[in-house]
């Protein structure tokens, strides 16, 4: 080794002539080095590379956090969807504020007599009381009979009940003298085919009311009023469409019109409006003090939203087993990934990555995954619940059957699938991120 | 006769053992070594000897038993974790054995990684690849995988993405160890040469005797003491001048 010489007496070898930097601008030297860190733009560009270089593997992972979540959100959707429906369809035509007031039994039968009204008028909080009285009878149109349920009513009952007849033609049942308003099907069952054609026509009728259908405390006798000629016709003034059943046949005719020929016939049910829904409870509890029992919407709507309670718990536990499945699936892949770049935390290491670096990385991964998921998973389940519902209402239209939406997807929930995602990254994430932060860079690389 | 450079590595009394079950294994005797600015020191020895646990107690990446280590007068071994961190990342480039990489990324984003640490964005740190790997002559790679590359070229990727924040060290781990004789002798050359040019300090540690002309000072380890320490009168320290004129040049240009 002739050409070494001991270290010191020698010659420098090859000084060079000039400094240039090389990449960026010199940093001179100082002990009281920047800490700095990893841009989050960085970390997440790196862990979207990351999952575009395992594409099956993060199509997979993505793919079961989405169908998690996308199953969920498709049920939630159509099951708040479904409760809104209902409860919509229920209360369209009874409302919050009205009581419907009728007998216990048939064996203890009270009459809505004027007396009963009066008191109920009086307790606290009722605004008004409008009565009906269901009787038997028969129609006649030319060669047409028919027998029908002859539903009298007071003046504003149809207020209180339905909110599907137009103002018009309620007015036309009180303002024309001995009118009616009839069912599609009557009309037919009356002979006409098309139930317009029958508005505007006479029919003769006749009623089956018997004595304990006559109010006692009306000063009137308890015979029948003796036919008269001009009163057995009715006029015809409107078809309205029974919102339950198309095949219904009943007419409605004012109470008063009944009254003229068979004498006074009291009520035998009723409808109650509260002057506020608030106080609808105290009210029916007096009202049913009386002979009465009570029954209204809201009696419905609770057991509606305990029975979609009921499904919504089912739900949760579905829900709760299918993101344990894809919690573990998550867990699984970041582990492996954690596995397969060990070498990649070593070198990062190596070049000055510090433990929050690489926790932030494997964190994000996790975040990035759980979010993607998420969203996916959100945006499918609502496009799915979406697209069942117009699948149901192209064939609703086909035949002939009004189109609805029953699909809700309550805000509540999207903020709570957020908070859920982002724990389920976090859970998923923590542990093999705080397993790669830690690792020793040489361990790293030496890793096989 | 040149003036002498200051001393910018000091090792002094260091030793290392490693704890292996119930026993501690010594493999480091007490090391004293000064290294000065710009000296191309090669550490060789035969396996086994202590030369890599040195290179990376030097390094910062393994703790010294006894002993310290002074870089530009900071005893680096009495400093915390994330200032070594960040003291490697803005002042030492790091040439392994094998040249690891995120393998998701491509060649160009591969180099621009130190950048990255440092807290720059990808695209600044790009900016600053795409120079180096044009003075490593691997421009065309750019937008490769490092993997698709072949072991020679993967070497210089790694020498540029060791270049990347202007460092005043290079310390090398048998970067020439997986390479053929022509791959080794080429990428000896460029770190040679890069070294003079931009009077960078490098530490390297080799097996291969051929490529002793390419340091100007050698260091012999056996059972983890020196027991020769010389400057090499026949420094050759080849040099692509073409290629570094043109990187110099454009680097002074734009940075």
């Amino acid at each position: 080794m002739s050409f070494f010489s001991r270290i010191r007496k020698g010659k420098e070898g090859g000084a060079p002539e000039k400094t240039v930097p090389l990449g960026g601008s010199r940093v001179s030297f100082s002990p009281d080095i920047h800490f700095s860190h990893m841009l989050l733009s960085s970390v997440l560009f790196i862990g979207w590379r990351n999952m575009f270089a395992n594409r099956m593997r993060s199509v997979l992972t993505v793919g079961g956090v989405a169908i998690g979540i996308g199953i969920i959100t498709l049920l939630i959707a159509l099951g708040f969807g479904v409760q809104g429906m209902v409860i919509r369809e229920v209360t369209k035509n009874n409302p919050s504020d009205i009581i419907d007031i009728s007998n216990k039994s048939l064996d203890n039968f009270a009459l809505l007599d004027k007396a009963t009204i009066g008191k109920m008028q009086n307790i606290d909080g009722i605004k008004e009381v409008e009565v009906r009285a269901s009787i038997g009878g028969k129609f006649v149109s030319g060669e047409s009979q028919t027998d029908v349920t002859l539903n009298a009513i007071s003046r504003h009952f149809l207020d209180l009940a339905r909110t599907d007849i137009r103002e018009e033609t309620r007015e036309a049942l009180f303002a024309t003298p001995r009118a009616i308003l009839v069912t599609p099907k009557l009309a037919s069952l009356l002979g006409y085919e098309n139930p317009e054609d029958i508005i505007g026509r006479e029919i003769e009728y006749s009623a089956i009311v018997t004595s304990d259908m006559i109010a006692s405390d009306l000063k009137e006798g308890e015979e029948a009023i003796p036919l008269d000629e001009s009163q057995n016709k009715l006029n015809i003034v409107g078809v309205v469409k029974d919102p339950t059943r198309d095949d219904s046949v009943y007419a409605y005719v004012p109470l008063e019109v009944i009254r003229a020929r068979y004498g006074n016939i009291a009520g035998q049910f009723a409808k109650a409006r509260v002057e506020d829904e608030s106080s609808i409870e105290s009210v029916r509890l007096q009202i049913e003090q009386t002979a009465f029992v009570t029954e209204s919407i809201v009696d419905t709507i609770a057991d509606i939203n305990s029975f979609f309670s009921i499904v919504r718990g089912i739900l949760i536990v579905f829900g709760v087993i299918i993101m344990s499945i894809s919690a573990m699936g998550m867990l699984n892949t970041l582990s492996v990934s954690l596995l397969q770049r060990t070498k990649e935390v070593g070198i990062l290491k190596a070049l000055g990555a510090k433990r929050s670096d690489i926790f932030k990385m494997f964190i994000f991964e996790a975040f990035l995954i759980s979010f993607l998921g998420g969203s996916l998973g959100l945006l499918f389940g609502y496009g799915g619940a979406k697209g069942i519902n117009t699948g149901v209402n192209f064939l609703a239209q086909k035949y002939d059957v009004a189109s609805m939406n029953f699909v809700q997807l309550p805000s509540a929930f999207v903020i709570s699938i957020v908070v859920f995602i982002f724990f389920l990254g976090l859970i998923t994430g923590i542990f093999p991120a705080l397993r790669a932060s830690k690792i020793h860079a040489l361990e790293a690389l030496r890793y096989e | 006769m040149p003036e002498e450079k200051e001393i910018v590595i000091k090792v002094s009394g260091l030793k290392k053992s490693f704890h292996v079950g119930e026993q501690d294994i010594p493999v480091l005797f007490g090391i004293d070594l000064e290294i000065r600015r710009g000296e191309f020191v090669l550490l060789v020895g035969p396996s086994g000897c202590g030369k890599s646990t040195l290179l990376h107690t030097i390094y910062g990446l393994e703790s010294p038993t006894e002993g310290t280590v002074f870089i530009e007068e900071e005893d680096i071994w009495a400093k915390t974790k994330n200032w070594r961190a960040n003291f490697r990342n803005r002042y030492i480039g790091f040439v392994p054995q094998q040249p690891f990489w995120i393998k998701s990324l491509t060649v160009i984003e591969n180099i621009a990684i130190p950048g990255v640490i440092a807290g720059k964005t990808f695209s600044e740190s790009i900016t600053i690849a795409a120079k180096l790997i044009e003075l490593v002559g691997m421009g065309k790679w750019a937008n490769h995988r490092p993997f698709d590359l072949s072991g020679g070229q993967q070497q210089r990727i790694a020498l540029a993405r060791s270049l990347l924040l202007n460092p005043k060290f290079i310390i090398a781990d048998e970067p020439t160890g997986n390479l053929d004789l022509k791959a080794g002798e080429q990428l000896m050359s460029l770190v040679g040469s890069i070294s003079r040019q931009f009077q960078i300090t490098i530490i390297m540690v080799t097996h291969n005797m051929d490529q002793y002309k390419f340091g100007s000072r050698i260091i012999n380890m056996v059972d983890g003491r020196v027991t020769s320490d010389a400057i090499n009168q026949q420094f050759i320290g080849m040099i692509d001048e073409a290629t570094v004129q043109q990187a110099m040049q454009e680097a002074s240009q734009t940075i």
